[in-house]
């Protein structure tokens, strides 16, 4: 008989399940299980009542008493490919009356999965597979990773961080380099860096993935040796700050960094950074952009790093433009249904949620669609793009670079 | 682990544990009940036996409930070890200053229910009810017996004391109207006019049933102590305004079930103790702790150093 090994469990993950109140304000919310397809073992309440019944029937006193009982293979495994079609983007900890840390709570399932033999998914693995042999999830090889600053060698100086010492290390992430419809997001990051003369640096080719989606897929585990390297890597660049213009390399590094190892850097996203350089005078945003905006919150920026403010006070900077807010917006923002895995092993499921989101921009009149990460750059602009929908999809930093007069 | 250390570890906490239990079971078979009115006492032992057993069986299924907690990643040692070191861990924590700061907190969290105030008033009204109601009436409950059993204190036994009126009247009925009104309104939500969110299985309807029929045994049983005029029910009935209320309809013959009807609502307040650890009313262990120790320990995953220490 399979015996479920629930050390894997955290002990506060193992007390939020008996804490579920089994209330369901976390079910309507929930952008896959509730409103994307309404599959109840989707949803946050669904996942926790179905785990701790099968451990409870393992574990529990009557176990003790009368013996673990067995549970079904296909039970295990319809629960395994369930709980990965949750996004971790945090609504239903937004919601959650018991005050459960849900975004933990999952990612520590899907570790738990893992050790017992039941994750990651067989499309995941691709993914794996991919970090481990060419250090990014996009099959590409290593010596592709700074490609995309070939573009600005001319306009820009962007250091190798590793040679050269620079205050601020720009962290540019897997997809902003090698996704060729996302490298405007490096590279405008990198201009607007440039224009507030920051003096900065990447650390070229020799940039690893910082793990996000494998841990996010369960694999906390197998990213020990990658994020070393890596934190090996900010000590040898020794920058004061660390840039990133993903949300979710910014939560990586910022969250589940110090897991591993210190960080002697201040982690900053890059609408943080930014901010900072408008607040000193440093940037300046002088030309005027027209246009009426509406802001997605990325979940990784929002739900879990708090970072609400900082996008807007951008937008809010930047002459000529009309911010309107979606209906849902900051800590109740829909998510864009990329994260946590999803889009690689349901696709599908991605884009039906990426189109509601799309539908809520549109509902408010805009022309613009920001956000501030290049997953839910990419899904967004991808759900515009199949609903045939007016809104142009924007990236904050292609913002505030037109923002910027040449001559700044 | 060796055998010997597992054994170990396992007496350290089972002997306090089953000591605990004795000690409450001894307390409650000890005390006199003086003023309890039924006349047969064997439904007096009946009942008891139930509450000792089933006190019992509360605090074995809450011990196995956090012995599962405790087997999850963070902490090191057999669960018994750990549950050990945790208790210690938490009552250094309840005698430091940062008790009085996370205890404000708690309360507003967990006790006032902050979170769902500000997305369902309804639901937070019918939660604040139901839990508000059920501390009263648990408070009041050990305040009577401290006063009635410990130290005869007289204005809570003789009808017309001031206490008997204010406290045993009036206080019960408003815990037990406040449950009662909070289950009404979960009932209806959940039977009658459900939203899409509820989804109810056989856990929940029993967890709200047999709740309701515990309160509302309770205030028939004042009824037809009232109806049929029992010693403690003779004077200054309107103070038990519920009770009071039912007994206007319950026929004065009734009183001849009365022995009965207390040992029905007795034993099913008993059982509702032992049934808390095995069903989804554990929440209201379980919620309020896992709120406490995120506070304690802020990060998600207990870093290991942590758990060295522990």
């Amino acid at each position: 008989m399979k015996k479920l090994d629930i050390s894997k469990l955290d002990v506060l993950a193992l007390m939020s399940y008996d804490a579920c109140t089994r209330c369901g304000e976390c079910t309507s919310t929930c952008p896959t299980g509730g409103e994307a397809q309404d599959v109840e073992l989707v949803t946050p309440r669904g996942k926790i009542l179905r785990l701790r019944e099968f451990y409870k029937r393992q574990y529990g006193l009557k176990a003790r008493l009368f013996g673990p009982k067995e549970i079904p293979e296909e039970q295990l495994k319809e629960l395994s490919s369930r709980a990965y079609e949750c996004t971790i983007c945090g609504q239903c900890k937004t919601v959650c009356p018991a005050h459960l840390d849900t975004i933990e709570m999952w990612e520590n399932m899907r570790e738990f999965l893992v050790a017992n033999g039941l994750a990651p998914l067989p499309a995941h693995e691709q993914i794996v597979k991919s970090i481990e042999n060419y250090d990014n999830p996009w099959m590409q090889p290593r010596t592709q990773r700074s490609r995309w600053s070939k573009r600005i060698e001319r306009e820009v100086k962007v250091k190798d961080a590793l040679k050269d010492k620079c205050e601020v290390l720009f962290f540019v992430g897997c997809t902003a380099a090698y996704d060729p419809n996302i490298k405007d997001m490096a590279i405008d990051t990198a201009r607007v860096l440039a224009k507030a003369k920051v003096d900065f640096g990447t650390l070229g080719n020799e940039e690893g993935c910082c793990g996000s989606t494998m841990m996010r897929t369960g694999l906390f585990e197998s990213t020990r040796g990658m994020v070393q390297k890596n934190i090996e890597r900010f000590e040898k660049a020794s920058a004061s700050v660390i840039v990133t213009s993903c949300s979710g390399c910014y939560k990586t590094i910022r969250q589940d960094y110090p897991k591993v190892g210190k960080v002697n850097a201040r982690v900053l996203h890059i609408t943080q950074h930014v901010n900072e350089l408008i607040d000193e005078g440093k940037l300046v945003l002088d030309k005027k952009v027209e246009g009426k905006v509406t802001y997605h919150d990325p979940c990784h920026l929002g739900r879990h790093n708090g970072l609400y403010d900082e996008p807007r006070k951008i937008l809010k900077a930047i002459e000529g433009l009309d911010i309107v807010e979606m209906e849902r917006n900051r800590d109740e923002a829909r998510c864009c249904g990329a994260g946590g895995g999803v889009k690689t092993a349901f696709p599908d499921l991605t884009q039906k949620i990426s189109i509601i989101r799309v539908e809520d921009a549109e509902k408010t009149g805009a022309d613009i669609l920001a956000t501030s990460c290049p997953f839910c750059y990419q899904s967004l602009k991808a759900a515009v793009e199949t609903k045939g929908s007016k809104l142009r999809m924007m990236d904050l930093m292609e913002l505030v670079r037109m923002a910027c007069s040449d001559g700044h | 682990m060796s055998q010997g250390r597992y054994l170990k570890d396992k007496a350290w906490l089972y002997l306090p544990f089953f000591g605990a239990i004795i000690l409450v079971s001894a307390i409650i078979l000890l005390l006199p009940y003086g003023t309890v009115y039924v006349q047969d006492r064997m439904y007096l032992f009946f009942f008891l036996a139930t509450i000792v057993l089933c006190v019992a069986l509360f605090f074995i299924g809450t011990l196995y409930n956090v012995l599962i907690w405790m087997q999850g990643k963070g902490l090191s040692g057999t669960p018994e070890r750990r549950l050990m070191r945790v208790m210690m861990k938490s009552l250094r924590f309840v005698l430091s200053k940062r008790f009085a700061k996370v205890t404000a907190v708690f309360v507003k969290d967990a006790l006032y229910l902050s979170k769902l105030k500000d997305r369902s008033t309804l639901r937070w009204l019918m939660h604040l009810l139901i839990l508000g109601g059920f501390i009263l009436t648990f408070a009041l409950d050990l305040i009577v017996t401290f006063a009635m059993d410990l130290v005869n204190y007289e204005p809570m036994i003789v009808e017309s004391g001031w206490a008997k009126i204010w406290i045993r009247d009036f206080g019960f009925e408003v815990g037990g109207l406040m449950m009662l009104l909070g289950l009404i309104i979960a009932a209806v939500r959940r039977f009658v006019l459900p939203p899409k969110i509820v989804r109810t299985e056989l856990p929940d309807a029993v967890s709200i049933l047999f709740l309701l029929g515990v309160v509302l045994g309770g205030f028939i049983l004042e009824g037809i102590g009232i109806a049929g005029s029992i010693p403690g029910h003779t004077v200054n009935q309107e103070y038990s305004f519920v009770g009071y209320a039912f007994s206007l309809v319950t026929p004065s013959s009734w009183d001849q079930y009365y022995d009965q009807a207390w040992l029905i609502h007795g034993v099913m307040s008993a059982l509702f103790i032992a049934y808390i650890p095995f069903s989804k009313l554990f929440h209201m262990i379980a919620t309020p702790i896992a709120i406490e120790a995120e506070r304690m320990l802020p990060s998600g995953v207990m870093p290991s150093e942590e758990a060295r220490h522990l």
